[in-house]
């Protein structure tokens, strides 16, 4: 496969150049591998990739299974570590930070909607929401909070443990969380893919008006053209590398565009 | 299905490991407990049967007489009587006391070395000579491989001494070994000619221990010719009476300590089960779903219940072999310490006796066996509809049920133990009353893990988030919390029982026993002290007052035979302070008249062991002149320690007239008021250079009985500690397990951004928590028991005087259970892979 994408992409900066900030990206990959094994078993599953997010703006990655897509996303979110190349949030190269202050980023920058997993059962929801603020010992802005609450409509479930909330429940009190402490950016791996439609055109409506009402930057990692068309840019990856971006994206379009590159 | 469970077994080998370490642990504990009491009793046999080897007979006390007095042995001129017996080819007295060799910068070699009489038919004798000759003059020696050695003595060598008689040189012409080992006694032998050894070993007195025999005719003919020979105070043995007179006392300690070490084994066997149950539990809530497809694919219940079972019995065989593989490790290990520190116990190596094994790979299988029999039954349960169900965590709470029966039991329990303090000395319901109480808390258990959770929920949340959600952690799964919890109970509820309870028992009978004390130093000997040591006390620096006793058994011509101790009255008053109850000592001071104890006094009433104490009671001795005479009890005195060394007390000329010279053999010190610090260490210098002499503060009894309570103590707690520690085990297990299978959730709180000592901290806070609660619980019974228990034998007016700081020790010790327990699964938390644990299976 060898596709030109249509339009750049990626950020026209070299790695390395001081200039990130100029373009208002949220997160970048700049020339990232992920590479496992070695020899005759060698698996690329990021293969040169350079991406950018930009702030205010909500990105879907799709692509086949196996396509690295999952891979890219960690690696941009700081959970795991490029084999080569450079993952950078805001400003900083998260690729030369240590496991702590690696985690301490996290826990300041960046928000995260898992497909499970996603609460801690001991707490309750009010407890869940507000945990990456407790454990970074910050205040929540109460009515930043009310807002966020109430705009996924968990005022009367906040004493609930997650046991007694249903998915969609569950994974609005995950989006809540990922909002209240107001990251530079949020990355959501396959955040419906465990609920039923009805939940899952919710959540993404939730997580699309946090991006056009709060100015909020979210990427989302799906294999729904349906989810992929509430984000207003679409990156395609294929073989570790993009292979093609679109941009307003609907259902109809993305599943044209799938078609074109399963081609 | 057999193949199944072999492969599920390797493939979940981890998880297994701490049950197997439980395991490892009881019977390496048991099977060392067997070896060692094996080894020391075949130790102890060998070295008799060897020691004995040459001899067909011997004449010895009969062990009434000698019970009687100290003094006491075989008169030497016995060994003429016996040597012209027909049959006897020859015949030998036996002599010993502490001797010890000092090595050239002045030190001891060895403290506890043996000054023997060198034996000179070679047959008799069990030391045989190596180089050299044996001793001949009464100044020269023959010193065992090892005693020449320690001291670096050579022959011809001039070496210095500690006798009974004091210090003394004397020139080495010989070096003896026993037969394969060194030395018959365990600090090596020093050998003396018979007339030096009756000088120094017997401090003068013309006694033997025994006569030892040997014959070519039939002993027992033999024996009947030499028992006709000599009066009924002695006895003739033969070999195989004698050896087994030897082991007897030994063998009872043996007998004693065997089923005792096994107890504890066991009681570590038992928490081990709980240990077991736990993993089989959890691994069956792991493996639900895998179970369910079993199921669902044609196996029968049975088959998953056998093919968990057959698990079971796999790691229960291999834990147990190798668990006495351990306990070869730890006898030999433990023989070895108790080496260092000059403690060896009797026998070499490690016996390893077919019993042995068999009874510990029993013991281990069965234990594994009956813990995995209940997760066994509800894995074969399981329906296969759950093959399809998703999440596996085992979340189940406490029902009603648990607790009005865990109620009832505690309730019960409890209120038996109450009717044994408000009716005194219901002693009946104190097993029963244990049995209910501990049943209730076992049953109770997760209830109790859930309130004790909540309430230590508050002050772990000040800790901050991580505190209460280790809180909140701890009682997800009450039943698992309690399980491990309460193998830590066991320990730490004996423990504290046995801590609390004894130190209330000590502290009231080291209490009563100083009451009864009155002199404040006593000098004693086992066979005499030398006349020059005698004025060499009474001049020590702030001695005030001194009464020197002599004291000997003394058959009467009613046939009692009484304690007869010639001490001046007025001296002994002095330095004693005991008081005369009734009568008038007048006639003790100067004439015939006995003073005996006054039992009554104390409302024991009448006559003790044939001891005279009624006044105005009359009897005769024949004097050492063959004369009679006649005493009669004139004065009581009160019953105070002192008192019971000292029998029925007459003039020192009285005395001298029945027994003859007899050396001092104990000496009553009374000293300036205030001095007793200082006399004490010169004292202790006076005496140095006699052997058989020792200074013992006044009051001496209620020390060594307070030694032997801290001993006992001591000694308990360190078996129990097994059990604590298989239980720390458990808790290890129980967290493991738990991370395992909270992966996902680590990951996610790492993936939100808790760093990775906010992980270690959380996880060790769940295990000090099951710790604490096990401890709490424990420590709660054991206290409660302990209360009980003294007030019910409060007659004796015990004071419950509680050793908080000892109470606060053990909680330490349980804190620290949970501390060390959570090492392993805070490490295992943080080096999770965060990806793995949030990727969904």
């Amino acid at each position: 496969m060898s596709f030109e994408p249509q339009f750049p992409a990626t950020p026209p900066q070299a790695p390395g150049q001081a200039t990130y900030q100029a373009t208002n990206w949220a997160a970048q990959v700049l020339n990232g591998y992920k590479i496992y094994g070695s020899g005759e078993n060698e698996v690329r599953a990021l293969n040169g990739v350079t991406v950018g997010f930009e702030s205010g703006r909500f990105t879907a990655i799709m692509g086949p299974s196996g396509s690295g897509k999952s891979t890219l996303m960690q690696c941009a979110a700081g959970l795991d570590k490029l084999s080569s190349g450079d993952a950078i949030i805001g400003e900083v190269n998260i690729s030369r930070l240590n496991e702590k202050a690696l985690t301490l980023l996290r826990r300041e920058r960046v928000g995260f909607i898992f497909q499970q997993f996603n609460l801690l059962p001991v707490l309750n929801a009010q407890e869940n929401i507000l945990f990456p603020l407790t454990l970074a010992g910050r205040q929540p802005d109460q009515a930043w909070m009310d807002q966020v609450i109430d705009t996924v409509g968990l005022r009367d479930r906040l004493s609930h443990k997650p046991s007694e909330l249903s998915g969609g429940q569950q994974q609005r009190v995950a989006v809540a969380r990922a909002l209240v402490e107001r990251p530079q950016i949020i990355f959501a791996d396959e955040p419906t893919g465990n609920l039923d439609s009805h939940s899952s055109a919710e959540i993404l409506a939730f997580m699309r008006s946090a991006v056009t009402n709060f100015g909020q930057t979210v990427v989302m990692v799906t294999h729904d053209p349906a989810a992929a068309a509430y984000a207003s840019r679409v990156l395609f990856l294929a073989d570790g590398q993009i292979v093609d971006e679109l941009m307003d994206p609907t259902r109809d379009s993305v599943l044209e565009r799938m078609r074109t590159l399963g081609n | 299905m057999f193949r199944y469970s072999l492969k599920s077994l390797r493939a979940n080998i981890t998880r297994f490991v701490a049950t197997s370490i439980a395991i490892i642990l009881g019977i390496g504990f048991l099977a060392s407990g067997l070896m060692l009491t094996d080894a020391v009793r075949v130790g102890l046999t060998g070295n008799v049967e060897q020691r004995y080897a040459n001899v067909d007979l011997a004449v010895v006390m009969r062990s009434d007489s000698a019970e009687m007095g100290l003094l006491q042995g075989v008169p030497a001129e016995f060994l003429a009587k016996v040597k012209v017996v027909d049959g006897v080819d020859a015949a030998a007295g036996e002599m010993s006391a502490v001797t010890r060799v000092l090595k050239d910068d002045g030190t001891v070699a060895n403290l506890r070395s043996m000054g023997r009489n060198w034996i000179p038919d070679d047959k008799l004798n069990p030391l045989q000579l190596v180089d050299g000759r044996a001793p001949k003059t009464d100044s020269e020696v023959a010193l065992s491989r090892d005693a020449a050695e320690a001291a670096d003595a050579k022959i011809g060598d001039e070496i210095d001494l500690e006798t009974p008689i004091g210090p003394r040189q004397a020139k080495v012409v010989g070096i003896s070994k026993f037969g394969s080992s060194d030395a018959l006694d365990e600090g090596g032998t020093i050998s003396f000619s018979d007339s030096a050894a009756h000088q120094i070993l017997n401090t003068g007195t013309p006694t033997f221990e025994d006569i030892v025999i040997r014959t070519s005719e039939d002993p027992a003919l033999v024996q009947r010719r030499v028992a006709q020979a000599l009066p009924d105070s002695v006895s003739v043995r033969t070999r195989g009476q004698l050896v087994e007179d030897a082991t007897e006392s030994s063998l009872q300690l043996i007998s004693f300590l065997r089923p005792v070490l096994q107890g504890f084994a066991y009681l570590a066997m038992f928490v081990s089960g709980f240990v077991i149950f736990n993993t089989f539990s959890v691994v069956v809530t792991q493996r639900y779903r895998e179970l369910a497809l079993i199921r669902a694919i044609g196996g029968s219940p049975k088959q998953v219940r056998r093919s968990l079972l057959t698990e079971g019995l796999g790691i229960g065989v291999g834990a147990s072999a190798i668990g006495i593989v351990l306990g070869v490790v730890l006898a030999k290990g433990l023989q070895i310490i108790l080496g260092r520190f000059d403690l060896s116990l009797p026998g070499t190596g490690v016996k390893i006796t077919l019993g042995t094994i068999v009874l510990c790979m029993i013991v281990g299988t069965v234990v594994t066996l009956l813990s995995v029999v209940v997760p066994a039954f509800r894995a074969g349960r399981t329906k296969p509809v759950e093959a399809m169900r998703q999440s596996a965590v085992d979340n189940s709470g406490t029902s009603m049920l648990r607790a009005v029966f865990g109620g009832l039991f505690l309730g019960g329990g409890v209120a038996l133990l109450l009717l044994n303090v408000f009716y005194k000395a219901v002693w009946f319901f104190i097993g029963p009353g244990t049995l209910l109480l501990f049943v209730g808390l076992f049953i109770g258990g997760p209830l109790l893990a859930r309130l004790l959770g909540r309430a230590l929920r508050l002050p772990l949340s000040a800790v901050g988030l991580t505190g209460r959600i280790a809180a909140d952690n701890v009682v997800r799964n009450p039943k698992r919390t309690a399980t491990t919890a309460n193998a830590l109970v066991i320990g730490l509820f004996l423990v504290t029982l046995v801590t609390v309870s004894g130190e209330a028992l000590k502290t009231s009978a080291v209490d009563e026993l100083n009451k009864l004390s009155s002199s404040d130093f006593i000098v004693v000997s086992d066979s005499a002290i030398a006349p020059a040591l005698v004025d060499k006390i009474d001049k020590v620096e702030g001695v005030s007052q001194t009464a020197p006793v002599r004291s000997m058994p003394v058959t009467a011509d009613t046939g009692l035979t009484t304690f007869v101790s010639g001490v001046d009255f007025d001296r002994l008053q002095q330095t004693t302070g005991i008081k005369v109850t009734k009568g008038s000592i007048d006639e003790v001071l100067s004439g015939n008249g006995v003073a005996a104890v006054d039992y009554e006094s104390v409302g024991g009433g009448g006559t003790s062991q044939g001891v005279t104490s009624r006044l105005g009671e009359e009897m005769t001795v024949t004097g050492v002149d063959g004369q009679p005479i006649p005493l009669r009890v004139v004065a009581l005195f009160e019953l105070k320690l002192d008192s019971m060394f000292l029998g029925d007390v007459v003039s020192p000329e009285t005395f001298k007239r029945i027994a003859g010279d007899k050396p001092v053999t104990q000496m009553f010190v009374r000293v300036e008021p205030g001095q007793a610090n200082a006399v004490g260490p010169r004292l202790d210098k006076a005496i140095r250079g006699y052997t058989s002499v020792e200074i013992m503060p006044g009051n001496f009894i209620g020390e060594i009985v307070g030694k032997v309570f801290d001993f006992l103590i001591g000694a308990v707690n360190a078996l129990l500690a097994m059990s604590v520690i298989v239980a720390l085990v458990g808790i290890v297990n129980t967290m493991t397990l738990a991370i395992f299978e909270r992966r996902s959730e680590l990951g996610l709180v790492r993936a939100l951004g808790m760093t990775r000592s906010q992980v270690a901290t959380m996880v060790r806070l769940e295990a000090v928590l099951m710790g604490v609660m096990g401890t709490i619980i424990g420590m709660a019974a054991g206290v409660f028991l302990s209360w009980v228990l003294i007030s019910t034998i409060d007659d004796l007016e015990i004071g419950l005087s509680f050793n908080w700081a000892r109470v606060g020790l053990i909680f330490l010790v349980g804190l620290l259970v949970g501390v060390l327990a959570s090492i392993i699964p805070a490490r295992r938390a943080t080096r999770l892979d965060m990806l793995d644990a949030i990727r969904s299976e």
